[in-house]
């Protein structure tokens, strides 16, 4: 197993046999990809229940390519999250995490406080000037 | 029966109709939202017992909030903007009879945000799903698809804003059946002729049952 970052955003790239604590680090990271011929297994896991609390909210892979396309796989997922506005993304990736710990009331009350932060961000403005243009919008992370 | 600038609805038998008319992309508009509430209000108060919201043409069913609108917004104003978006969807969700959306093209951004809080999905082939808020530096539809998919999946969309085809929608359970563009909203009819043939009291708790089991407050990972 291997673990990509890319843009803030961990994401385990599994080709082969993925057990003890590859398999928690992969339950740790944003986003799993697999190739067809991945396994995995709780063996050898040090915190089982956390595991399972964690396997029970997750779905254990994202997506699954075939294993020889894995590889490119990863890097194109790689690619896209480095081509997205990158406080955005970091703010996604943390509502995304605290929401099932919320109530519907306070999860939206999370998300327009992330809003209204964004919205005065230059890269929010960048992506809509770039979206009139009809261009691709560049990021600088501000 | 009513419409406005953006907005059409009326009702067939104990079926009502909404239709958001705002070309090219049924971007969200003022009338769109107040169309949406106006029409439920009245719904409610003729008994409807079930509703189908579309877009009308075919390559939108809703494209979310208007850029245009939104670049003009404010520190001061962009709160009354999330207010009224959120009343819309409230109203959506507090209708006590279900919702059925006809997804008949893109639903992205704040127009995904309004079929996932209908009650059932039903698309065409045309279909395109899109949680595009980060790719405009922004987020949407974090708290409903969180709610309707496992974390993971809810991630990989949210993160990557990528576009969900219609038959990639249907595996994942976010739109309950696929037909022809013709014949959608004949299905979304047959879905809502079906609910309003159930008894309405028990229809309403059930609406009432699954959103509460929908957001429930997750314990803590207990060690």
């Amino acid at each position: 197993m291997e673990i990509v970052e890319a843009a803030g955003i961990s994401v385990a790239v599994v080709a082969g046999a993925c057990v003890g604590s590859d398999f928690e680090r992969a339950l740790e990271v944003d986003l799993r990809i697999a190739g067809d011929g991945a396994r995995f297994s709780t063996a050898g896991v040090a915190d089982p229940v956390a595991c399972g609390v964690r396997l029970a909210r997750l779905l254990l892979v994202t997506r699954v390519v075939p294993g020889a396309a894995l590889g490119d796989a990863a890097m194109a997922l790689a690619g896209q999250l480095r081509a997205l506005p990158p406080l955005a993304l970091a703010a996604v990736r943390d509502a995304v995490r605290a929401v099932r710990d919320l109530t519907p009331e306070a999860a939206l009350t999370l998300e327009h406080r992330h809003i209204r932060r964004l919205i005065a961000t230059q890269d929010h403005r960048a992506a809509v000037a770039a979206f009139f243009a009809r261009r691709e919008p560049a990021f600088t992370g501000e | 029966m009513g419409s406005n600038a953006h907005t059409r609805w009326w009702a067939d038998g104990p079926i009502g109709y909404i239709e958001l008319d705002n070309p090219p992309m049924n971007v969200l508009s003022d009338d769109n939202r107040r169309g949406i509430r106006e029409a439920l209000t009245e719904f409610g108060q003729t008994g409807a017992r079930a509703v189908v919201l579309t877009g009308a043409g075919e390559r939108a069913f809703c494209g979310g909030a208007d850029l245009k609108e939104e670049e003009e917004l404010t520190a001061e104003t962009v709160g009354t903007f999330l207010q009224r978006g959120d009343e819309t969807f409230r109203a959506l969700r507090e209708y006590d009879q279900p919702i059925v959306a006809a997804v008949n093209g893109w639903a992205m951004g704040g127009g995904l945000v309004l079929a996932l809080w209908c009650d059932v999905r039903v698309g065409s082939t045309r279909a395109k799903l899109g949680a595009v808020g980060v790719k405009v530096g922004l987020m949407a539809s974090n708290v409903q698809l969180s709610r309707l998919l496992f974390e993971g999946r809810a991630r990989d969309l949210l993160l990557t804003g990528r576009t969900v085809e219609a038959e990639e929608a249907h595996q994942l359970g976010l739109l309950s059946s696929v037909v022809t563009p013709e014949a959608l909203m004949d299905e979304a009819t047959a879905w809502a002729r079906d609910i309003a043939a159930r008894p309405p009291d028990v229809v309403a708790a059930l609406k009432r049952a699954v959103n509460a089991a929908l957001d429930p407050v997750a314990a803590e990972p207990r060690r």
